[in-house]
């Protein structure tokens, strides 16, 4: 990358990223703002540690904390999970199966525009007026009753992310299942693509709830409907299961690539192939379908009923065995292995025990009796960080060290990454593990500050302490990254030595094409088989041939830009309007407001109709560039 | 920029293709007769007053019907290739219905279970 960019000026890169399609460009701005976002969220942690760290603390005022974990929570779930993990399935997925790019390489970059603008949009609401303060959950109940714009800004952004997800989401489903190298049958995917494909037809499913909950949600608050106002015949309950419709499914979208992750780096560092593959499978697609059954455990003291507990409570059980079966298929893969302590493998190893103690936590809470002690406590909020930081965090941060080489073709410091690993890991235990018991001693969740006297200080000062070496960790994290870009030490092919699937048999770094000739897939584990059998050379599916690419776009930029003006349309419609509800009727008129709705839509309207009318039929890349390529690069091996 | 490249059909091939088109038509035709029969015999049961307990199993019977005949034959599920369509359909219906059913019960219609 630095190579290119010496090449080109600082402009002609900005461009390029703009417009891109290619599935590994757009794989590194998934990254970049997902990090970006990753940051801003791990700050706001940090106020909230601040500000609980001590009793009667006044560090934060009430409703800036309320505000905090707002955007605590929807930050790293939507803006900094999600697109990280988007962000490796982009940087792996193409080239695991085998193809030159995704199958829409425009949605691609559609995906990804919606994405990032939409989470600077809901981040602009800390400089206007206000972020949203009702919970990432962000009940109606409260979310109607929230004054100011906030809530506004957080159901506009999230319906631009989502759109942005939604895409994605359909982009990789089609993509798996359509564009798989010959031999690459579904049973001989590596687990990465399985899991990004569970994960994806997750999305598809689950995404649609929300939309639809957000855009009643809009309605109601910049458009004078009432779906959730209870004084005009409306039902708030309503709201908590399409979120939880979607949320609990969201929570399988975001686990189940982490999972796939350390499948992947399990067997690599062990160097065996994975134990018991066709279950592994299995139990993923079973945890996805699974996921749409179990919403209403989130909701156990909203007054169901026995019954309707009861059912759902089964449910959540039953959840736990395919989870067991993969904890005992990653345990089995490293027994008797020839493992080796990278930095990747270590995430694993912290992960296995991490993951246990979230999930045995998350049982307790599916008895629906026992939930009741449980709801609203500290001990939630531990159980949730378990599986999510344990979970999704360690195999972000897995996946970052694993796969930086495929995406940067450079490798971060092994020794830093070690210091993050420990300080991370330690940190991330002494956080959350005294939180169990902080919720099992009484201490609510979400609340500013507590009294002294109630027994909860020491145990909230370590937790603080714990999370500054999260903190600490991360920031090493990002000196690693300075220093690795800094260096630039180039590494070639198969970086790692014990690459297994087909993403580590191509030239470092990736051509933009991904593969001169598709290769053909003889068995699971393609790239390990050929090693063994063929010196490590990929036979190829096809002869040397033009082959056909998709051109730059500007367009998903500016689609994405009106859909974020038009949001700004939106957002103040309501302000001051008679018909509008209380939290925003005495706000001042903006009569500009309808206007930006207009221009934001037509500036998207207009870009979807370029796209329609002017053919866009790609290029072809000829045979004499790939010979080039080729030579070039057996020179170099030399 | 360049063109796709295409090869052009040959002559056994686009035979094949017209007599295979011909029948879709032709069963594309049918099936839409049907359904604007049904649709008519709906109205009409509607229009004739007939006690309202027999009306709405059989229009929603009908429905059903309606909604087959669409995914099938104008949404291509009959074809070859559409099993991943078919069983994301399927997933998204039970999906769907369970979500429905709950809501009924937990949510609109009264009381806790």
């Amino acid at each position: 990358m630095a190579t290119t960019a010496k090449k080109k000026g600082f402009g002609s890169v900005i461009w390029e990223y703009m417009t891109t399609v290619d599935h590994k460009k757009i794989a590194i701005l998934y990254l970049i703002a997902g990090g970006f976002f990753f940051v801003l969220g791990g700050i706001e942690a940090m106020l909230i540690r601040i500000q609980l760290a001590v009793p009667n603390n006044d560090f934060l005022s009430g409703g800036l904390f309320n505000e905090v974990i707002t955007m605590h929570g929807t930050t790293m779930i939507f803006l900094a999970a999600m697109p990280l993990l988007f962000a490796f399935m982009n940087a792996t997925v193409p080239l695991q199966i085998g193809a030159r790019d995704v199958a829409f390489p425009f949605l691609n970059s559609l995906g990804v525009w919606l994405f990032i603008l939409g989470g600077i949009f809901i981040n602009l609401s800390w400089f206007l007026g206000g972020a949203p303060d009702a919970g990432w959950t962000s009940y109606a109940s409260l979310s109607i009753d929230s004054p100011g714009h906030g809530i506004d800004f957080y159901a506009v952004g999230l319906q631009i992310t989502g759109a942005g997800t939604l895409i994605s989401g359909i982009n990789f489903v089609t993509t798996i299942i359509n564009m798989r190298a010959p031999g690459m049958t579904y049973m001989r995917m590596p687990l990465m693509t399985w899991t990004t494909l569970v994960a994806s037809v997750l999305i598809v499913f689950a995404f649609p709830p929300l939309t639809i909950g957000l855009f009643l949600l809009i309605f109601d608050r910049m458009f004078g409907s009432s779906f959730f106002l209870v004084e005009t015949g409306g039902n708030t309950i309503i709201w908590e299961h399409l979120f939880w419709i979607f949320g609990h499914p969201e929570v399988y979208i975001l686990i189940l690539p982490a999972f796939g992750i350390f499948s992947e780096v399990f067997s690599t560092f062990s160097r065996k192939r994975l134990f018991g593959y066709s279950a592994m499978v299995f139990s993923t697609v079973l945890i996805g379908f699974f996921g749409f059954m179990v919403w209403a455990h989130h909701m156990f003291t909203v007054g169901l009923g026995p019954t309707a507990n009861a059912i759902f409570a089964l449910a959540t059980m039953a959840i736990a065995v395919p989870t067991g079966v993969k904890i005992f298929n990653w345990i089995l893969t490293i027994w008797g292995g020839s493992i080796e302590f990278t930095t990747p493998m270590l995430y694993g190893l912290a992960f296995i025990p991490t993951f246990v103690m979230g999930g045995v936590t998350g049982v307790m809470q599916g008895a629906a009796p026992a939930d009741y002690q449980y709801h609203d406590s500290y001990f939630i909020v531990a159980h949730f960080h378990y599986v999510i930081v344990g979970g999704v965090v360690f195999g972000l941060l897995a996946g970052l060290h694993y796969y930086w080489p495929l995406m940067f073709s450079t490798m971060l410091s092994e020794k830093l990454g070690k210091i993050t690993f420990v300080l991370f890991v330690a940190g991330f235990h002494i956080t959350f593990l005294i939180q169990h018991f902080l919720g099992l001693w009484g201490m609510p969740r979400r609340v500013f500050t507590y009294l002294d006297g109630q027994g909860y200080n020491t145990a909230n000062m370590i937790s603080t302490i714990g999370a500054v070496m999260m903190a600490i960790a991360v920031v090493v994290l990002v000196i690693n990254i300075i220093i690795t870009v800094a260096k630039n030490k180039q590494v070639g092919r198969d970086p790692w030595g014990d690459g297994r699937s087909l993403e580590w048999s191509l030239p470092l770094p990736v051509p933009y094409y991904n593969f001169a000739q598709i290769p053909l897939v003889r068995g699971m584990d393609a790239f390990w088989i050929e090693k063994e059998a063929n010196d490590g050379k990929m036979m190829p599916a096809e002869s040397l041939d033009d082959f056909h690419m998709p051109n730059n776009s500007i367009l998903p930029f500016i689609m994405s830009l009106g859909l974020f003006i038009a949001g700004f349309g939106a957002l103040y419609f309501a302000s001051g309007k008679e018909w509008a509800i209380s939290a925003v009727s005495d706000m001042p008129q903006h009569p500009w407001a309808l206007w930006l709705l207009i221009i934001g839509l037509a500036i998207t309207a207009g870009a979807m109709i370029t796209r329609s009318l002017k053919d866009d039929l790609g290029y072809y890349v000829t045979k004499e560039e790939v010979l080039r390529d080729l030579e070039e690069e057996e020179r170099g091996a030399k | 920029m360049a063109e796709i490249k295409q090869e052009p059909l040959s002559k056994s091939k686009l035979e094949y293709l017209r007599t295979q088109r011909t029948k879709e038509m032709r069963q594309q035709m049918v099936s839409f007769g049907m359904m604007i029969f049904l649709t008519f015999v709906a109205f009409g049961m509607v229009a004739m007053d007939l006690d309202s307990r027999f009306v709405i199993p059989i229009v929603l019977f009908m429905a059903v019907v309606q909604v087959i005949l669409q995914f099938y034959y104008f949404m291509h599920m009959k074809d070859k290739g559409h099993e991943f369509a078919k069983l994301f359909i399927m997933t998204g219906m039970y999906f769907g219905i369970a979500f429905v059913v709950t809501f009924l019960y937990i949510t609109w219609i009264g009381s806790p279970i």
